[in-house]
């Protein structure tokens, strides 16, 4: 089991010996159930670190930050962050380091185990609740979690309220790290592309009206594109995040931009985002599953990703975030691939 | 005036108004929104704030401004494109969220009325429901002026008695309405008006979050636009559409030109929302950001609600919904920040 | 029913001169609305000019308001619409709403000094109001006008200009040396320090790229000028144009509809975000 005052033991000493910049954790929100994200920097700030089943977000999104706000500077301090990850941020910072985006000097990786859990969908454990007040949420011993409220300990088995992403993934397990608290879980699960199997047995015009209608709620806030750590660029096919213009920027440059994307947040244009998204993290993304979690009208994006995963892998052999020395899947190119769907 | 709706008799109600485009809140999977009814059966009043707020009725994420086109021979024609609306009924707002109304009123009236909102806004008609528990665990409008049954902004005020609606018409609009069923709506009894301000008084003590001290904010925050505070408030801020898009109260907005031929030239121009969280919302063409980073952006958000909207308007430019709060992924809470804002430096 | 702030009326374009080519090129202008030309406006105002298809921009009026019959704009290609309109011919209509902004206060600068300080394209919007205060001259103290850019072929109104050294004070400046060049060398705020204009019964008035009025106003400040003494315009980005799309702020000020005519002791309690 993870220990909580062993995490903090670790973050006062890398920040007390000053090994690190700033650690990234979590902590307790004032707006609900949920945690924050933590920007520790005085060894005395760490007290205010936790870690529950609820730690569902993925930190390494900060990482782009980071670097951008560094590249800014002229004299950065040049000491890593102290990053807090689970098994899949693990692999969100494998594919960071594999397309060159940060370097490993630039982390110190603190590892979680997620054991034999993972973490707890909000929107479930809400429901499974019904209305009544969380007050804590621990790991259980077994498969399971503790969850207290005001009327007390409930035991709550982790298929209820696990989130989907947890039950389908492939390594709980921190797969690069420079600590690590927590052991290596024995649970594997049935099947990593579970999700899928309704979804995939609709028919081509099921599909079609079901993508219409989830797509047609859309309204292009991109916070799905924002929390993700693979959406990283300056520039995005929708807007400019961080266009850089410099003296040698002609008035035609970017005068002939091209608009692939129109502002309006119709039917057409979000199908257009979307898909360019999906297609982008094909072999990028590590079923983090955060792209879904802040959408503000549950569309259900993590299908998208989760699709083109199963393909990378069923095509390709092509498992995301394990090894940061292998080629990215869209960037090489064997003799072997199959053709046979390029028409 | 004031009147009884058995709430039996509410279905019938809105059967009689079927002349009117009818909008309420409607549940999806887990969340309600705002939706356009077609058969007067699916209304229930029963929703948990909604994820977008009324305003997206009268202030719609997209619309079209004009079309231009040229024809063969190559005359440049452009056409005003003015809603044309039916009259519509909003059932079910929450008080907070028709506060924002008014608001909005504002910014689209003045110097220059804006002709797209005003088409919208006229012919919407505001009938409230009083919150006599709160619909979001973030609510807090009793900090910014509100109340859980405040009337402003409406036209008729709902309130919940049981097995009976308390109804209380505050406009001509609103008188419209009951009179199109005069039949159903009985006098008040004094028990009712008793009731009626119990539940007011008790729904105000559910409201479990709070601004501290707001009266001081706006000057205190004039004395901070410099402070180190925003860059330690704005560090895991995403910089996306979430508190913005959601607010009722937020109404900045882009043009552009969407082109359907380029030859003959035939297009429209649109307005859509935009917001201070996105980066080129104020990027100049030479890549000059006046607010080139999360914390300038955060200030501005939280700033133009509480400092420069009262200075220009004297209002605060937040109706304590808890939208933003909820619903921002990385739990930034503008209670919690003003807060902050009220003891910094301390 | 009211007119509708967001169309833009149509005009013809009557005249194109270009000013300056190279990489940063820029063109003047002259329209003529197709129906009536009953636009009124004051000096420092501007109008958002359409090119449909590409958007909007927002721009200066450069002729005064004295002149009934065209109006004129001189742009720098910056982005899309800016491009758009360099590629435009004499005949080609765009459309235009406005006038925008306050425009300067000249009706309480009579009997007083004036000196117009502008950099590169920022003598557009000076333009206007130097005209107006040449053709009243008698109204006026003595007028003087402090320009530069960084080469001598980026300087705009280059015939005016000749044309104006025999009405009023003129002094140039380019920012590296170049053969033939007679005038100062240097940065306009420099050139500003160099001719070191008396403050007694003056007024400033600015215009040019934020950092040239940064260090403009510190010139000024050096001379001993007042803040109410000097005027600039500030530059934000646009789209509405009339205090709703919410971008152009300062604080509480909208620069489109509250500005972007600043005294410095206005702008200077301002937010310092532009
Ligand atoms: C009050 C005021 C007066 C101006 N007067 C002049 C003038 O007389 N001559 C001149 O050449 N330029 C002037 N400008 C600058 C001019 O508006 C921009 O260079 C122009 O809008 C760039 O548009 P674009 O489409 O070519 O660039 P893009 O980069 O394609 O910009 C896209 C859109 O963003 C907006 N935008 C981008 N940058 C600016 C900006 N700096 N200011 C305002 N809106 C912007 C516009 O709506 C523009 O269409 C003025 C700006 C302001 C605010
Ligand atoms: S988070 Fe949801 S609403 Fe926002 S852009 Fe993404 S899919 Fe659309
Ligand atoms: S405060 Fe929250 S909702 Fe708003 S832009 Fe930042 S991350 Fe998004
Ligand atoms: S600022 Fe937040 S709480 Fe206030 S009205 Fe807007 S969304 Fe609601
Ligand atoms: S340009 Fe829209 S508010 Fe100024």
């Amino acid at each position: 089991m993870v220990n909580l005052e062993e995490l903090k033991e670790n973050a006062k000493e890398l920040l007390k010996q000053e090994k690190v910049k700033y650690i990234i954790g979590y902590k307790r929100g004032t707006n609900g159930l949920m945690p924050v994200p933590a920007f520790i920097k005085k060894p005395e700030d760490v007290e205010n670190l936790i870690w529950d089943p609820l730690c569902i977000y993925n930190l390494t999104r900060f990482l782009v930050d980071e670097k951008r706000k560094k590249a800014k500077q002229k004299n950065p301090d040049e000491r890593p962050v102290g990053l807090i990850v689970k098994g899949c941020d693990s692999r969100a910072v494998n594919v960071l380091l594999q397309e060159k985006f940060i370097n490993r000097e630039d982390i110190y990786i603190i590892g979680i185990s997620c054991e034999n859990t993972g973490v707890v969908d909000e929107k479930k454990l809400v429901k499974k609740l019904k209305g009544k007040k969380v007050k804590k949420i621990e790991f259980g011993k077994k498969n399971g979690f503790i969850v207290s409220t005001e009327d007390g300990q409930v035991e709550v088995p982790s298929s209820e309220i696990l989130a989907e992403r947890c039950q389908e993934c492939i390594a709980h397990f921190p797969v690069v790290y420079d600590v690590l608290l927590g052991e290596k879980p024995k649970r594997k699960p049935d099947n990593p592309f579970k999700s899928l199997e309704k979804m995939e047995s609709l028919s081509r015009e099921e599909r079609w009206t079901f993508w219409k209608e989830q797509l047609d709620k859309c309204i292009r806030c991109y916070a799905c594109r924002s929390t993700c750590p693979m959406c990283y660029c300056d520039e995005c096919v929708v807007d400019t995040i961080n266009f850089a213009v410099t003296a040698d920027t002609t008035a035609e440059e970017k005068a002939q931009k091209i608009k692939w994307v129109e502002k309006s947040p119709v039917l057409s244009e979000n199908f257009v985002y979307h898909f360019i998204r999906a297609i982008h993290l094909a072999g990028r993304c590590i079923d983090c599953g955060e792209c879904e979690r802040v959408c503000p009208l549950d569309i259900p994006l993590r299908f998208l990703n989760k699709k083109l995963e199963k393909e990378a892998k069923e095509l390709f052999g092509y498992d995301v975030g394990f090894d940061p020395d292998r080629p990215s899947l869209v960037s090489c190119f064997k003799e072997e691939d199959p053709e046979d769907f390029i028409r | 005036m004031k009147k009884i709706l058995r709430k039996k008799s509410f279905l019938q109600w809105v059967k009689r108004l079927e002349s009117y485009k009818i909008y309420a809140p409607m549940k999806d999977d887990d969340f309600w929104n705002f939706a356009l009814i077609n058969n007067p059966k699916d209304l229930n009043l029963n929703h948990s704030n909604t994820v977008l707020s009324p305003k997206k009725i009268i202030f719609p994420q997209r619309e079209v401004i004009l079309e231009f086109s040229t024809s063969n021979d190559s005359e440049l024609e452009v056409k005003e494109i003015l809603p044309e609306e039916k009259a519509s009924i909003i059932f079910g707002v929450r008080p907070c969220d028709a506060r924002a109304i008014p608001l909005m009123d504002k910014v689209f009236g003045g110097d220059f009325t804006d002709p797209y909102y005003w088409k919208r806004r006229d012919k919407t008609i505001l009938v409230g429901l009083s919150c006599n528990t709160p619909p979001s665990s973030n609510c807090f409008c009793l900090s910014v002026e509100g109340s859980p049954h405040s009337k402003e902004g409406l036209d008729i005020l709902m309130t919940d008695l049981g097995d009976k609606y308390y109804v209380e018409s505050l406009t001509k609009k609103g008188d419209q309405l009951i009179n199109l069923a005069k039949n159903l709506f009985e006098e008040p009894n004094a028990k009712d008006n008793k009731d009626l301000e119990n539940i007011h008084k008790d729904s105000e003590k559910k409201i479990k979050r709070q601004i501290q001290d707001i009266k001081n904010i706006p000057a205190k925050l004039k004395e901070m636009f410099e402070s180190p505070f925003w860059d330690e408030e704005s560090l895991s801020c995403l910089r996306c559409g979430i508190c913005t898009y959601l607010c009722p109260t937020c109404h900045c907005f882009d043009i552009n030109d969407e082109i359907i031929s380029s030859s003959p030239l035939k297009g429209k121009r649109v307005r859509t929302w935009d917001n201070c969280q996105f980066p080129d919302f104020t990027m100049h063409s030479s890549g000059h950001n006046p607010r080139s980073d999360r914390a300038s952006r955060l200030r501005q958000r939280i700033l133009h609600k509480f400092q420069y909207f009262i200075e220009q308007y004297q209002n605060y430019q937040c109706t304590g919904c808890g939208r933003c709060i909820s619903k921002c992924p990385v739990g930034i809470d503008i209670i919690e920040v003003l807060n902050k804002v009220e003891n910094y430096g301390t | 029913m009211e007119h509708n702030a967001y169309i833009p009326r149509l005009a013809k374009i009557i005249q194109i001169k270009e000013e300056v080519s190279g990489a940063r090129p820029i063109k003047t202008f002259r329209t003529q609305f197709l129906n009536k030309n009953d636009f009124a406006f004051h000096c420092g105002q501007c109008t958002m000019l359409s090119v449909f298809g590409k958007g909007e921009s927002m721009i200066s009026i450069s002729s005064p308001p004295l002149i009934k019959d065209y109006l004129q704009f001189s742009i720098l290609k910056m982005g899309r619409v800016t491009s758009a309109l360099h590629e435009m011919e004499v005949g080609d209509k765009i459309g235009i709403r406005g006038p925008y902004g306050n425009g300067f206060p000249i009706e309480d600068w009579k009997g007083k000094n004036l000196i117009f300080i502008g950099g590169g394209i920022g003598l557009a919007p000076i333009w206007s109001v130097l005209q107006t205060a040449l053709g009243k001259k008698q109204e006026y103290g003595e007028l003087k006008l402090i320009y530069g850019a960084r080469t001598s072929k980026d300087l705009v109104f280059k015939e005016e200009l000749k044309e104006l050294k025999k009405k009023m004070i003129v002094h140039l400046s380019i920012d590296v040396e170049e053969p033939e060049w007679e005038e100062f060398i240097g940065f306009v705020p420099q050139n500003v320090t160099d001719k070191k204009p008396s403050p007694k019964n003056a007024i400033t008035i600015t215009c040019g790229p934020p950092i040239m009025i940064k260090f403009v106003i510190q010139a000024l400040k050096d001379l001993e000028f007042e803040d109410a003494q000097i005027y600039t315009t500030v530059e934000n980005k646009m789209k509405c144009g009339i205090g709703k799309c919410g971008r152009c702020n300062i604080g509480m000020h909208y620069v489109c509809k509250d500005g972007p005519v600043y005294s410095w002791a206005e702008l200077k309690k301002l937010p310092q975000e532009y």
